[in-house]
């Protein structure tokens, strides 16, 4: 029961970093209709930033302020150079992100190497938790992750560049002729997404093996959070990635981890053949 | 105020635009009808960046925009209240408003707004896609308004609105121009078309066949017939 409880509670905290990394993936895919093959590795590259800020200056919190904003800067020359240039031909960036993620694979590869590396978490203490002492970092984690989540709805609904983002991805051309500069709006919606994904990198970092790879493993959950909230849904995204994560976390804990991803597979093929748009389709966008 | 000079536009290979020449004075009220898919949209599209033009200029009050980034021509004093309205669904009414504005508008231009459509002032927070066609298309024409235009752009405003609203669209567009601001207006109603404008072009496969004053139009009954083919 306790290890059941662990892993639930490992799943929610999972589920809210997934959520933050998530809804940068569904921001993209909603105004830009690129669907992003690249977004794990943003993450990937989240937490390799992390881990190496960590290790050279010592202090791992100035992560949270540095990483995002490297992120961004990133996410803002990635689509200027490569998204842009496709901008019309949504197939071809299946293609173009693909490589995108191969050559973040390695570049990581080739400057930080191959080897895994583990990060301490910066909080090492433990709480007891519905019967169990519990990490207060994966609590932090959650914490932030929330925090970081409520900040981009703010930002979306409250500022005027979110408000013309959401213009924008309703019809980008009336939204032009307002006066909005819609070329603008796809380089800072990339860019966001790609900092929300490296944020989400720092957060994990210390609960998880920071390697050129980390990206591919999360790449396809994300993908089932916003399959199963339905596309460009970003509350959706968030509740599914949550869900998904304590459905497996639980699972897990009686069973191999890969039955578990399974039984995520097969929720989500019920939930296609059930709700094709999602099941939060329909909701509030 | 606006003046369009051998405007080609293409649709990849196809040369939609061939050669539009026409002109909207300070003030005035113009009117570009024609049968469906002979170029209108694309027209006000081109004038607007929308549809870049392949050849010609478009020059607006003595600056060429037809160079110009789509986004800013609109701050050059040119509004649009784009065919079937435009209006941002996920928006509130009130976002919808002041969606092409960076500062909160003078209150004389919000309370001559709410003024003319105080129906919008009442649904400032509600989801701009709950509001009727006709209140729709009061929000895409306040939209306009508040970004204080030398010269409106209108395409189509009483499609798809209740015939009892469209005499209130129509009256709304009238105030409009009494107020200086020129107008273009792409319309499939004749009627409403000849009432509110000055001037008429007729356009056909492309390019602009006839020029005449709405009054002789009017009485045009050939010219009519065969351009738009409809009797007033």
């Amino acid at each position: 029961m306790e290890l059941t409880i662990a892993l639930a509670l490992n799943g929610i905290v999972w589920g809210l970093i997934i959520a933050l990394i998530a809804l940068g993936l569904s921001i993209i895919f909603g105004l830009l209709d690129i669907i992003n093959i690249a977004h794990g590795d943003f993450f990937m590259v989240g937490t390799v930033l992390a881990w190496f800020v960590a290790e050279t200056t010592g202090n791992y919190w100035l992560a949270f302020l540095i990483v995002p904003i490297i992120g961004f800067a990133l996410g803002a020359l990635i689509e200027y150079t490569v998204i842009q240039p496709i901008k019309n031909a949504a197939a071809l960036s299946i293609v173009a992100t693909f490589g995108l993620a191969i050559i973040l694979q390695e570049s990581v590869r080739a400057t930080f190497g191959a080897t895994p590396e583990r990060m301490l978490p910066p909080i090492h203490d433990t709480i007891p938790m519905f019967g169990i002492e519990y990490e207060v970092y994966r609590l932090f984690a959650a914490a932030a992750s929330i925090a970081a989540i409520g900040l981009f709805f703010l930002f979306l609904h409250r500022s005027k560049l979110g408000t013309w983002m959401r213009a924008v991805r309703f019809d980008p051309e009336t939204a032009t002729a307002m006066g909005i500069p819609a070329r603008r709006i796809y380089l800072m919606t990339f860019a966001i997404g790609f900092a929300m994904a490296s944020l989400g990198g720092v957060v994990a970092a210390p609960i998880t093996t920071v390697y050129f790879e980390a990206g591919v493993d999360i790449l396809p959950f994300c993908f089932m959070a916003v399959i199963i909230g339905g596309l460009g849904n970003l509350g959706g995204t968030v509740a599914a990635a949550v869900l998904l994560a304590f459905f497996e976390g639980v699972i897990t804990s009686f069973t191999d981890p890969t039955f578990a991803r399974i039984g995520s597979l097969c929720l989500m093929s019920l939930v296609l053949m059930i709700r094709p748009h999602g099941i939060f389709a329909g909701a509030t966008r | 105020m606006l003046e369009l000079r051998d405007l080609n536009a293409h649709y990849g290979k196809v040369h939609v635009l061939r050669g539009v020449t026409m002109h909207v004075e300070e003030g005035e009220s113009v009117a570009l009808l024609g049968r469906n898919g002979v170029g209108k949209t694309t027209t006000l599209k081109s004038v607007m960046g929308l549809v870049p033009p392949t050849g010609g200029s478009v020059n607006f009050a003595g600056t060429e925009i037809s160079k110009m980034a789509p986004h800013r021509i609109p701050g050059a004093g040119l509004g649009y209240v784009p065919q079937g309205r435009g209006i941002f669904p996920g928006l509130s009414v009130e976002e919808n408003l002041l969606i092409g504005l960076t500062k909160t508008p003078p209150s004389h231009i919000t309370d001559y707004v709410f003024d003319r459509f105080p129906r919008l002032k009442e649904r400032l927070k509600q989801q701009a896609n709950t509001l009727s066609g006709g209140e729709q298309q009061q929000l895409a024409i306040a939209r306009c308004l508040v970004m204080q235009p030398k010269m409106i752009i209108l395409d189509e405003p009483t499609e798809g609105i209740m015939p009892i609203l469209v005499k209130e669209i129509r009256r709304e567009i009238a105030a409009v121009r009494e107020t200086g601001v020129s107008i273009l207006l792409v319309e499939q109603n004749i009627k409403t078309a000849l009432r509110l404008c000055t001037r008429v072009y007729l356009m056909e496969k492309g390019v602009i066949v006839h020029e005449a004053s709405a009054s002789e139009l009017e009485n045009d009954k050939e010219t009519l017939h065969r351009y738009l083919g409809v009797t007033v």
